[in-house]
C-alpha cells in the first residue's frame, strides 16, 4: 500500500525517488563488495559517467542486512537494496536517462534483485521501479527552483565575480574593463 | 578510510526508525499535511540540501523465487543531505524542528523527544544506516555557498545588461558597488 500521493515526491524543480528492493540470499557481500570497489579512487573515476546525468543533485546506496535499533534490531528475511535520489526533471525521463546512458552499471547495481528485468527495454524497467519505489509523504529542499547545472553554473559565475572583485581596486580602468569583458566571455555558457 | 556517508564535505544521514503500528495513520495524515516550502519544519534545520520522511509500510514482493517477507514493523525514513559533521547537524535537527519532531518520531519506537539532547542523537545513531555508496554532484558546495552563487549570477546577469556599452570608469564604479566582498 502506498500511502501518498506522488505530487509529495517534487518540490519546485527537485524530485525524490526512493528505491528499496529485496535481493538474493548472499548476494549483499557481491554489492558491498562492488560499492567499495566504487568508493575507492580507481572505482571513483566511474562515478564520471554519473556526472554526465546532470540533473543529479545527490543520491546514495546502501545495502540493508537488518533495520537498526541498537540491540533490538530487526534481523531481515531478505536483504534489501536502498536507493534515493534528489534531482531536477521528470520521474520519466530519470528513469529514461539511466537506462539509455548507464546500462551496464545499473545491471551490475539491481541484477541480484528479485524481478528485475535489467534496464532495457526501459518499459518493464519503469515498472520495476515503481513497484518497488516508496513515495515520500514529505520532500524538502534549500533551493527548489534551481536545476544541478544552475547550481555548478552559479558557482562558477561566483567564483569568477570574486576574483575579480579581489583585484578590481589595484586595476586602472582600462584594465578592468578588459578584465571585465574576459570574465563575461569565460561564464558565458553559465548564465 | 573515509566514511561511505561522506563525499566532500557532504554527509548523507539515513535513519530507518520502528513505527508504532496503531500509530501510522496519525503519522501519515501528519506528515501529509505539514506545510511545504518555507514553510516546512525541514527550512528550520540549518545546512539541509534535500530531506525527506518515508512511511515504509511492508515489504515489497516481487514473487518468483522470493518468499513473502514480512517486517516486525513498518518503518519510518528520513535521509538528509548536509554539510558537515553528523553530531551538530543532529543538534540542529533537534532544535530546529523542536516540536515537530515528536510529532513526527513520537510515533516511533522508543523515541526519547526532543528535549533531552543526548537520548536524541543516540535514538537517531541507533537508527541510522550507513550509506554504501553516496553521490554528490556539488559536494564542496554548502547550502549557503549555493544560495549565495545563485544570487551572484542573477545579479550578474541584471549588472551585465543594465551595464553594456558603459565608459570604463563608470562600468568600474557601478561593479565596486554592486558586488561587495
Amino acid at each position: 500500500m502506498k500511502f501518498c500521493l506522488c505530487m509529495s515526491n517534487v518540490e519546485g524543480k527537485a524530485t525524490a525517488i526512493t528505491v528499496m528492493s529485496p535481493i538474493w540470499p548472499g548476494a549483499r557481500h557481491l554489492l558491498r563488495a562492488l560499492f567499495a570497489i566504487a568508493r575507492h579512487p580507481v572505482g571513483k573515476r566511474g562515478q564520471g559517467k554519473l556526472e554526465t546525468l546532470s540533473f543529479i543533485h545527490y543520491a546514495r546506496w546502501a545495502v540493508i542486512s537488518e533495520f537498526p535499533n541498537g540491540d533490538r534490531g530487526e534481523k531481515l528475511k531478505y536483504s534489501y537494496l536502498f536507493f534515493e535520489s534528489n534531482f531536477n526533471g521528470t520521474w520519466d525521463e530519470y528513469i529514461d536517462a539511466f537506462s539509455e546512458v548507464v546500462p551496464v552499471r545499473m545491471w551490475a547495481i539491481w541484477f541480484t534483485s528479485f524481478g528485475f528485468p535489467g534496464p532495457q527495454p526501459v518499459a518493464p524497467f519503469k515498472r520495476y521501479i515503481r513497484k518497488n519505489e516508496y513515495i515520500a509523504n514529505h520532500y524538502w529542499s534549500a533551493y527548489p527552483e534551481a536545476a544541478t547545472t544552475e547550481v555548478n553554473s552559479a558557482g562558477r559565475v561566483a567564483e569568477a565575480v570574486t576574483a575579480l572583485r579581489r583585484k578590481a581596486e589595484g586595476m586602472d580602468r582600462e584594465s578592468f574593463k578588459k578584465a571585465y569583458d574576459e570574465m563575461l566571455m569565460s561564464i558565458q555558457h553559465d548564465f | 578510510m573515509a566514511s561511505p556517508n561522506v563525499s566532500s564535505q557532504a554527509y548523507s544521514l539515513t535513519v530507518l526508525a520502528p513505527i508504532v503500528s496503531e500509530r501510522i495513520s496519525d503519522l501519515v495524515n501528519y506528515l501529509d499535511n505539514v506545510g511545504s516550502g518555507d514553510a516546512s519544519p525541514l527550512s528550520k534545520v540549518g545546512s539541509t540540501h534535500f530531506a525527506r520522511w518515508v512511511v515504509m509500510d511492508a515489504p515489497v514482493f516481487e514473487g518468483g523465487r522470493q518468499r513473502r517477507d514480512s517486517w516486525s514493523a513498518p518503518r519510518l525514513l528520513f535521509t538528509s543531505n548536509f554539510d558537515g559533521e553528523l553530531d551538530p547537524y543532529i543538534e540542529r535537527l533537534r532544535v530546529g524542528l523542536g516540536e515537530c519532531a515528536d510529532k513526527v518520531w513520537g510515533n516511533c519506537l522508543d523515541y526519547p523527544g526532543h528535549e533531552q539532547p543526548a537520548a536524541f542523537a543516540g535514538w537517531i545513531k541507533r537508527n541510522q544506516i550507513d550509506s554504501s555508496l553516496f553521490y554528490a554532484a556539488y559536494g564542496g558546495m554548502a547550502v549557503e555557498d549555493v544560495l549565495r552563487s545563485l544570487e551572484i549570477r542573477h545579479q550578474l546577469t541584471e549588472f551585465a545588461i543594465a551595464h553594456q556599452g558603459d565608459p570604463p570608469d563608470d562600468l568600474k564604479a557601478a561593479f565596486l558597488s554592486e558586488f561587495q566582498p
